[in-house]
């Protein structure tokens, strides 16, 4: 019964993608004549019926960029780093979109140690850490295991030296998982829709404006309060907005 | 008057001189200086007398500084007996119109009396500015009582002269400082005369001075007069030998009315939020020199304000560029002029942008937010939007060089010059996915490999202690055999028939599994035959022949229970001791 329904899923999974892979072509068929709201329609109607990926994202990032829409474009290829943060078209692309920006927000510099495990910890995502973490864990058992069972003492030293290393490995792998996953659930990056939105002190109306933002810039949501956003930015500064300015990237 | 008294004195002095000389050393000499009033305006006069009460000689006046004198010195005479007391006095006396406001002193004046000199002590006199002293020769025409604030008001300051009087020369004595006021003079270049009627009556007019004044601040403001000091020729009652009248220089100060003007406030409601101070009726537009351009070049954005109003006084608003542009402080250019009605011209905002990676830099519209005094509301303009295309960036070398030079700004990392392609593949997974990692999943494949770990060790050490153990391996094998020939005998285990069936039967079987011989008709005898030719040891082959005469002889004679287990051992002891030979 249990196989029946995972077959059945499977069926109407492989109709649904062979659908929007449909769409997909007819969609970049659109970009590339030119047809850029068709194109937008296109991937936005696969992302309505609850598939994604980093190129659907790039490529609506890519249209709405060549429409001068600076926030959706920003948001995007914000959206599409998330699933592949590696990918240097991206980060090139997204580099051409926040020219636009008007706000330009220097970051506060990180100390050299935060640098470099951010820098190691950004080349894989949690998920892909964990893979990791399983084959190095599988590494390290048949490696103790060929330790213990080798009856020749050179053989032994180098399957011993070899599963160590590769314990060491898991242990910064699974590390690494945790940190990213952490980070990852912890930060909630926001990209201002609005064109001119003001910075709150406090989370009303009444407040004195502390300063303001342009579309595009993008921004780390902290609280919430009702239709307000605590929000901060990466040189440090924070402060209140409503939810309408802005929209949160990890929304999926 | 005065010069009355002055006659009745000398006549008195006249007619008791004899007596002058009697008590003179009798009283105290004093000399002392008198002022009409201590505080005065500029376009009022000040008489000042300096009193002896003895004759003296060398009288020297101060030079009166910031005064001119228009009368004196007159000199007055009074001397008097009271019973039998003596009284003298005498006075000179000048009449002082001042030529500037501020504060003065008005020195020491000496005069020598018997010998010795004395002095006056020296008086503060403060001028301030004309006293509201309306003259009807001088008007001051303002254009708007009531205006806005910021809203041009022109103030014209007209001369009007009877046409029998000439005007020969005007001096400003003060000219009016516009407290609250943005002023700016308009200056007459030529003073020409025009006809016109002032109350009725005609009179020539001379347009002496132009002011537009912008107010700064609501609520009544007051302009100050303007004071003249104007040389006239005034026709006498004498005639010339033509029969002309003869005519006569005299001076005289004028001072146009102080006036008060109403500013209102501009209206606070539907005030928009980037009101920055602009009044009048304006244009407003934000242009480039050039919309495509490459990396380095450099363009123009101006902002730029045309019409009429307050261009000096409020600020234009900032246009607002990507940051990721290089814009230098903008230019600021004017060009207005002013007349009566206010200023007018453009004034502008001049940005110099140097774009410095390629890419499409948008410009989005500002907005221009005005007061229009006519209409009495609020307008807002909005440029357009521009979209600036940088087509080509910097050369790969020439890239290091240039973020150098913009470290103001973000430097932007373009791996590449271009622009990518989109992707076309479209690698589409569901978007619920659940992370892997932290999963149940996870756990179960992470942890798993770990349990392998024990579990071969203790298998690993039970094959070891397998080897290790040679007599129980011996057993087991034994057991082994025994049960695959003999299992059918322990079935029938108590049946006595049945078991010794089975037993020859698996007796025979084995021999035919091992020796790939059928034995079962084969005598004793043979079997034995065999057993030797393999070399099989004594004991064996007696017991396998045992065994089967055991079978033989149970069919016909009694077996109990135990004989049976002791024989079935013994079967599987001799099995396994002939596996080994064989």
């Amino acid at each position: 019964m249990k196989k029946l329904i995972i077959l059945i899923l499977l069926l109407t999974g492989a109709t649904g993608l062979s659908q929007n892979e449909v769409l997909f072509e007819e969609a970049s068929k659109a970009y590339n004549e030119g047809d850029y709201e068709l194109a937008i329609e296109n991937y936005e109607h696969i992302l309505d019926s609850g598939l994604h990926s980093a190129s659907l994202y790039f490529n609506l990032g890519n249209a709405y960029y060549k429409l001068n829409k600076i926030a959706p474009s920003i948001y995007y290829y914000e959206k599409a780093l998330l699933l592949d943060p590696n990918d240097r078209e991206i980060r090139n692309n997204l580099s051409y979109a926040q020219q636009m920006t008007i706000d330009d927000i220097q970051p506060i510099p990180q100390t050299t140690l935060s640098r470099i495990t951010s820098r190691v910890m950004n080349i894989m995502t949690y998920d892909q850490w964990a893979y990791t973490s399983i084959f190095f864990m599988i590494l390290f058992v048949s490696l103790y295991l060929a330790f213990y069972f080798f009856r020749f003492a050179d053989k032994k030293r180098l399957a011993f030296i070899g599963s160590m290393v590769c314990l060491i490995l898991t242990a910064v792998s699974v590390t690494l998982a945790a940190l990213q996953y952490q980070d990852y659930n912890e930060t909630r990056p926001a990209i201002i829709f609005a064109r001119e939105t003001s910075v709150k002190e406090e989370p009303n109306n009444r407040s004195i404006t502390l300063f303001s933002l342009h579309e595009g810039s993008k921004v780390y949501v902290e609280e919430t309060l009702e239709e307000w956003n605590k929000i901060r930015l990466a040189d440090g500064k924070n402060g209140w907005i409503p939810t309408s300015d802005l929209r949160t990237l990890k929304d999926f | 008057m005065k010069k009355q008294i002055a006659h009745v004195a000398f006549l008195l002095l006249f007619l008791f001189g004899s007596a002058v000389g009697f008590s003179q050393d009798e009283v105290e000499v004093e000399f002392e200086a008198n002022l009409s009033k201590e505080k005065l305006g500029l376009n009022e006069r000040l008489r000042i007398e300096f009193t002896m009460n003895k004759d003296g000689d060398n009288f020297t006046p101060p030079d009166f500084e910031g005064f001119r004198v228009l009368m004196g010195p007159s000199q007055s005479i009074s001397q008097s007996w009271v019973n039998g007391v003596k009284s003298y006095s005498k006075t000179y006396s000048y009449t002082l119109a001042p030529t500037q406001r501020g504060s003065f002193t008005i020195k020491q004046a000496t005069i020598v009396i018997g010998g010795e000199t004395y002095k006056t002590t020296p008086k503060q006199v403060e001028v301030t500015a004309a006293v509201d002293k309306p003259s009807d020769q001088m008007t001051a025409e303002v254009s708007k009582l009531r205006p806005y604030l910021n809203e041009a008001v022109s103030v014209v300051y007209k001369l009007y002269v009877s046409p029998s009087i000439n005007v020969s020369n005007f001096r400003p004595l003060d000219n009016p400082t516009y407290n609250n006021f943005w002023s700016q003079d308009i200056p007459v270049t030529s003073y020409s005369v025009k006809n016109g009627t002032y109350e009725g009556k005609s009179y020539r007019y001379v347009i002496l001075k132009r002011v537009v004044l912008y107010p700064q601040k609501s609520g009544p403001l007051e302009i100050e007069p303007l004071s003249l000091d104007i040389t006239l020729d005034v026709p006498t009652n004498r005639r010339d030998f033509f029969g002309q009248p003869i005519y006569t220089q005299t001076n005289k100060t004028v001072s146009a009315g102080k006036r008060t003007i109403e500013v209102k406030p501009l209206p606070s409601q539907g005030q928009p939020s980037d009101f920055s101070g602009a009044v009048g009726s304006f244009r407003f537009q934000v242009t480039t020199s050039k919309n495509t351009l490459k990396a380095t070049e450099s363009l123009q954005a101006v902002v730029e304000v045309e019409g009429k109003g307050n261009l000096k006084l409020f600020q234009l608003p900032a246009l607002e560029m990507p940051g990721s542009l290089e814009v230098y402080e903008p230019e600021y250019n004017e060009n207005v002029r002013t007349t009566l009605s206010g200023m007018q011209g453009k004034v502008s905002n001049n940005y110099t942008v140097v774009p410095s990676f390629k890419g499409k830099y948008p410009i989005p519209s500002i907005s221009f937010t005005y007061f229009d005094p006519e209409d009495e509301t609020y307008k807002t303009l909005s440029s357009e939007e521009i979209n600036i295309e940088v087509t080509s960036g910097p050369l790969e070398s020439s890239g290091g060089n240039i973020s150098i030079a913009s470290s103001n700004k973000r430097p932007v990392q373009s791996t590449g010059s271009q622009f990518h392609f989109i992707k076309l593949t479209p690698d589409l997974r569901a978007n619920s996915e659940t992370p892997f990692f932290g999963s149940l999943n996870y756990y179960l494949f992470f942890l798993s490999p770990l349990l392998l770990i024990p579990l071969a060790i203790v298998f690993g050490k039970k094959r070891e202690a397998i080897a290790s153990d040679v007599a129980g391996r011996k057993i087991k094998r034994a057991n082994k055999l025994a049960r695959k020939y003999l299992f059918k005998a322990r079935k029938a285990l108590g049946e006595k028939e049945e078991f010794y069936i089975a037993m020859e039967k698996a007796l025979h079987n084995y021999l035919k599994a091992k020796l790939k011989i059928e034995t079962s008709e084969f005598s004793k005898e043979k079997i034995s035959d065999i057993f030797v030719k393999k070399q099989v040891d004594e004991d064996t082959i007696d017991g396998f022949m045992a065994l089967l005469k055991n079978c033989e002889m149970a069919r016909y004679s009694p077996f109990s229970q135990v004989q049976m287990q002791q024989d079935y051992d013994k079967a599987s002891e001799v099995i396994n001791s002939l596996d080994k030979q064989l």
